[in-house]
């Protein structure tokens, strides 16, 4: 199973690779791979996979919601 | 072929296709040219659940969405606000998704916070503030954020400054529609789906400057004024649109709920509270205070309500509520006289109300979540439902909370065109062909569960 290795394999289409490569050379990334993990992370940083709502996000909405008339 | 959908939130069909019609060039002539009708909203025809009922050709049953708050399973006071993390059925931009489709997807409820799609998406008015994530891919916020500093997810309804308030709904719209025509412009796409939702909050705010059947009809020239501006504005809006697409495009108007005049509010709760289904321990209640504030004598209530423009009844049983009092073999028995009860409130000047009470087994094969014992149209929609309690009477003419003007109705809209088809047809419709109208035009065989048929005379613009 993939989450048993350390590292597995997905796949990009070939022009795609190219440009990735095209782009990172003489930048700090040594990779394709590492270039890709990094942008992947990033996306996955903004994305939130807990509550959909914090407490406070909650009473916001919930207050607009009253005021429009639909929490009564 | 493309497929573009503009969501006008609560356009009604009388307003649309009617009084407003020579103030609408845009949409009368693609009206005419194409086919359009009534489209009849799902059960409740409230903006959550109906967009995600056109989204997915699922009931709200399927979904277990029945309004803008579910209750945490068996509590009393416990609501939580619906988001994109409920929705656990594929949409069409999913379904889209998986078959190399790009997306324009904007504000469509609810889709906070934002999944991801292929192609960009902009979160819904329940999006709590612009500080969040409210798109996908997430760089798309600083765009907007540069391009559109004014733009809004909603507006907040302050009752002194009500008419100030109709000019902050047309910056919101005309910013967010000047946003979609940029994405239409710039970004690849085969599917766009917009919502707009300041429709519906004119609707709610300022029916009465429009309808003089409403009792709080007021002749204002310069209101009335402001009211038809908006919808010329939007109707401007539309034909840009509709110049950004070519002859391969099919486009979909649509609303996922209609809107007529307010007759007034019933406070359900103290009509509970005197038919002996709940009890208070609290003396003298300050008018306006919701349940959650008060000390209500669970051990001694039957039933409790929710208010909206329904009402949602919970029976209080043993063993499901913290303190229910009606055993589960006896809760056939008390629905039923409860029911029969409710049917029978009559108006404010024992006038006959045809109000319609139904379990949510009676309207949907499949019933997921937590749902209320009973849905309650009170008037057949006319009067909305106040939850809060304290008032002199059960009947209230002017609402404490929210807007006055307007509640929902059954039957909102939808338009089919294509350009360069003359059709010319008009067919009443419902919500559930809209997804599976959308998957049809993609030629999309596989229905994933979905009951719905596309709509009728789809053919004329395939």
């Amino acid at each position: 199973m993939a989450s048993d290795k350390k590292y597995t394999t997905v796949s990009l289409p070939t022009p795609l690779f190219e440009k990735i490569q095209d782009k990172i050379k003489g930048t700090g990334f040594t990779s394709v791979s590492d270039y890709v993990t990094y942008v992947l992370r990033e996306i996955l940083a903004h994305s939130n996979n807990e509550d959909a709502f914090n407490e406070e996000d909650e009473k916001k909405v919930k207050e607009r919601l009253r005021s429009l008339g639909y929490l009564d | 072929m493309k497929v573009a959908v503009i969501g006008l939130d609560c356009a009604a069909p009388e307003l649309i296709f009617n009084k407003l019609k020579a103030d609408l060039p845009n949409i009368t002539r693609i009206a005419a040219d194409g086919i359009h009708g009534k489209l009849r909203s799902c059960d409740p025809p409230i903006t959550v659940p109906a967009w995600m009922v056109m989204s997915t050709g699922r009931s709200p049953g399927e979904l277990g969405l029945y309004g803008f708050r579910s209750r945490i399973p068996n509590s009393y006071n416990g609501i939580k606000i619906p988001s994109s993390n409920d929705i656990k059925f594929d949409t069409v931009w999913d379904i889209l998704g998986k078959r190399n489709k790009k997306s324009i997807i904007i504000a469509v409820p609810p889709s906070y916070p934002p999944k991801p799609v292929p192609g960009i998406l902009v979160t819904d008015f329940l999006t709590p503030d612009r500080d969040k994530e409210f798109t996908y891919p997430p760089g798309l916020k600083n765009e907007i954020l540069r391009d559109f500093p004014d733009y809004q997810f909603d507006v907040k309804f302050r009752k002194p400054e009500k008419k100030k308030i109709i000019d902050e709904i047309f910056r919101m719209t005309d910013v967010r529609f000047q946003m979609a025509e940029k994405f239409l412009r710039e970004k690849e796409w085969d599917f766009f789906f917009m919502v707009e939702i300041g429709i519906d909050r004119i609707h709610h705010s300022f029916w009465r400057y429009i309808d003089e059947t409403s009792h709080l009809y007021e002749d204002d020239a310069e209101m009335r004024g402001k009211f038809i501006s908006y919808f010329k504005m939007v109707d401007s809006h539309v034909g840009k649109i509709l110049d950004l697409l070519d002859e391969d495009t099919v486009v979909l108007i649509v609303s996922d709920h209609g809107a007529k005049g307010m007759k007034g509010a019933f406070a359900i709760n103290q009509w509970l509270i005197r038919e002996g289904y709940l009890k208070l321990n609290d003396g003298k209640v300050k008018q306006g205070s919701s349940l959650e504030e008060l000390d209500v004598d669970w051990a001694h209530s039957k039933a409790w309500a929710w208010g909206g423009y329904y009402a949602r009844v919970f029976l209080n049983i043993k063993g499901r509520e913290p303190q229910g009092i009606i055993e589960k073999e006896n809760v056939r028995t008390e629905l039923d006289k409860l029911k029969e009860k409710i049917k029978s409130i009559r108006g404010p000047n024992g006038e006959f109300w045809n109000t319609r009470v139904f379990e949510p087994e009676e309207a949907f094969t499949t019933v997921n979540g937590d749902r209320s014992d009973l849905f309650v149209y009170l008037d057949d929609l006319s009067w909305r439902a106040a939850g809060t309690l304290g008032y002199s009477t059960d009947y209230l003419l002017e609402n404490d909370t929210g807007p006055d003007d307007a509640v929902h109705d059954y039957d909102g809209i939808y338009i089919l065109y294509r350009k360069d088809k003359k059709i010319g047809k008009v067919i009443d419709s419902d919500i559930y062909r809209i997804a599976p109208t959308i998957l049809r035009l993609f030629k999309v065989r596989k229905m994933y569960g979905i009951q719905g048929k596309p709509l009728e005379g789809i053919e004329y613009v395939e």
